[in-house]
């Protein structure tokens, strides 16, 4: 029996608005609705499209989305699926932007906004500990992060060329290892 | 009109191809699009990414739709918000129909290993660059070379040292900002 595209659109809206603290969040989410309660997909497929979600550009939680409507009911099924998941935080954010816009000019809210950049700050700081300590752990490792920092520092470097770069010199770099491994 | 849709919709299109490592990943490319385009402040971006935090919601996605309305309404929230998820959607879809079992490719993880030391040295930079332009130099003293807004770094310390050891929570480390800004501020 077809699942109709209602019901799609439903949980995944649904899921949508749970999506609180980052894309991973969506893992658990999906299982105890897309596949505990509305059988469409199994624990195992689940793990697929996480492992899989990981290995494509982009944001996580988009893509195991994408993969399990695409499971549950071919493209249009992964349409809806990625549609019901950002509509509520799209609707969300256009509210609070409107909201802010209108009170940003009291004293109160400014100083609070400048307690927020500050947090913001913070954020950013407490992310890279986190992705350093998973990430930045062998030499080759190491001597990518500090040239790409200093590149960053001297010139205006476009994001994507660094990407572009450090994926070609990584994919050389454990070309050569292969090599003198083997 | 019509060239800001046309840019709002390649650049963000580029973002979620090249936005690798995470929710913060889109930071770097969104300070980078102020800087080349000016189409927000940059006190404007650090409320949207603040924003983003404490809404539902994948938090690139998020400040795809925020910078997106910032920058051009509704349409450009539209625009911006499509244009992330398109690649990779097209993308997660070819590759779900190729492979029934998908084995992780060795190709792919090899380029990753790369790839998380460079999204980490581009949040670096970026938050240098905050730092900066938070704590130490100030609009209000354009005339001083270094001028260390004392009240800026009290807060920055009293909120960032307790994370040293705990895990970190986004939702906390905002209010926590937003009380100490209401308090230092007004007082």
């Amino acid at each position: 029996m077809k699942v109709s595209l209602f019901e799609i659109y439903k949980v995944f809206f649904i899921i949508g608005i749970q999506l609180l603290g980052g894309g991973y969040v969506i893992v658990p989410l999906l299982k105890s609705s897309v596949v505990e309660e509305k059988k469409w997909l199994t624990e195992e497929e689940l793990i697929d499209f996480y492992a899989m979600s990981q290995c494509i550009p982009g944001i996580i939680a988009g893509n195991i989305a994408t993969c399990a409507g695409f499971k549950i009911r071919g493209i249009l099924g992964a349409l809806t699926a990625i549609l019901g998941i950002i509509t509520p935080p799209f609707v969300i954010i256009i509210m609070l932007a409107n909201i802010l816009t209108s009170i940003i000019d009291y004293p109160i809210i400014q100083n609070a906004f400048w307690g927020i950049r500050i947090s913001v700050v913070i954020l950013v700081i407490l992310t890279i500990k986190d992705l350093w300590t998973k990430s930045v752990n062998s030499t080759f490792a190491y001597i990518l992060f500090f040239f790409i920092l200093l590149c960053l520092l001297i010139l205006p470097v476009s994001p994507t060329l660094i990407i572009i770069t450090s994926a070609v010199i990584s994919l050389l770099y454990s070309k050569i290892k292969g090599s003198k491994n083997a | 009109m019509l060239k800001l849709y046309f840019l709002i919709f390649y650049e963000f299109m580029k973002i979620g191809v090249f936005a690798i490592g995470g929710g913060y990943a889109a930071l770097p490319f969104l300070y980078y699009l102020q800087e080349k385009y000016n189409w927000f402040s940059m006190e404007e971006l650090t409320n949207m990414i603040a924003v983003s935090n404490i809404t539902p919601g994948p938090i690139g996605i998020n400040m795809a739709t925020y910078t997106g309305y910032t920058t051009a309404n509704l349409l450009g929230a539209i625009i911006a918000t499509s244009a992330i998820i398109l690649i990779p959607f097209i993308m997660t879809i070819i590759i779900t129909k190729l492979f029934v079992k998908f084995q992780s490719c060795s190709c792919v993880n090899m380029a990753f290993t790369g790839l998380k030391p460079a999204a980490c040295a581009l949040l670096a930079s970026i938050s240098i660059k905050l730092f900066y332009q938070t704590i130490i130099r100030t609009k209000d003293e354009p005339s001083s070379f270094c001028f260390i807004d004392y009240q800026a770094l009290l807060l920055f310390l009293l909120i960032i040292i307790p994370f040293i050891f705990f895990k970190k929570n986004p939702l906390i480390v905002i209010i926590l900002g937003a009380v100490g800004g209401i308090v230092i501020k007004g007082f």
